[in-house]
């Protein structure tokens, strides 16, 4: 048993030590697919035009993680860092700007279940949505514009 | 703040690819350098001074004066 978990760990250490972060996103990407999946073969589940686009945002933030994951292993096969000094301040920023960002998608969410009739789990659902499309945006953003003087 | 790493990189024939692998960053971080929409820390701008082998100074050129001691 111990020479099991030797060899686990010493593959592990040789060929994913580099790869563990890009191999992460993957892994919760497929996570993300295979709990949609559940939801859309589940009857009655895809009913209204609000579930339609639901389903197609958490299809677009897949393939935003995804194109992450691939960005990174591209890189770590060139044998440059998966991440360095711009990469973490681009996150940084994002993390930030959404941050800032959700506080008024919060509040707008409020604004909003004050004066239209909408299931809670629909509210939460489409607030956690909004706060992932805006951190895909932001990342977009800083990582194509750049960071300058900061 | 502007810099000359494109005119460095072709004196010593490196590639963006050659100089990311050198300073131990990713290619796009020397794209991002070289338009100018960033500046690099400290540590990077020494370490790309280190392979062409000049001061900081020759590499990163600021507009602003130095300030006055």
């Amino acid at each position: 048993m111990l020479f099991i978990s030797n060899f686990v760990l010493g593959i592990y250490n040789i060929k994913f030590i580099h790869m563990k972060r890009s191999i992460v996103i993957f892994i919760i990407a497929a996570m993300v697919l295979i709990t949609t999946g559940f939801w859309i073969l589940s009857p009655g589940a895809i009913g209204d035009t609000m579930e339609y686009l639901h389903f197609g945002i958490i299809l677009l933030i897949v393939l935003f993680a995804l194109f992450i994951g691939y960005k990174r292993l591209k890189s770590e096969k060139r044998g440059e860092p998966a991440e360095d000094e711009l990469s973490k301040k681009v996150l940084q920023k994002t993390a930030a700007w959404s941050y800032y960002i959700s506080l008024y998608i919060w509040v707008a969410m409020i604004y909003i279940k004050d004066r239209i009739v909408m299931d809670t789990e629909i509210m939460l659902g489409t607030g956690i949505l909004a706060m992932a499309v805006t951190f895909a945006v932001c990342w977009l953003v800083f990582n194509f514009r750049g960071i300058r003087n900061e | 703040m502007n810099n000359r790493i494109r005119e460095f990189r072709a004196r010593y024939n490196l590639t963006q690819d050659d100089l990311a692998l050198k300073v131990g960053v990713r290619r796009e971080t020397i794209v991002f350098l070289e338009k100018g929409k960033y500046n690099p820390s400290l540590k990077l701008a020494h370490d790309i001074s280190v392979v062409f082998n000049v001061k900081i100074e020759e590499i990163f050129l600021f507009d602003d004066p130095a300030p006055s001691t």
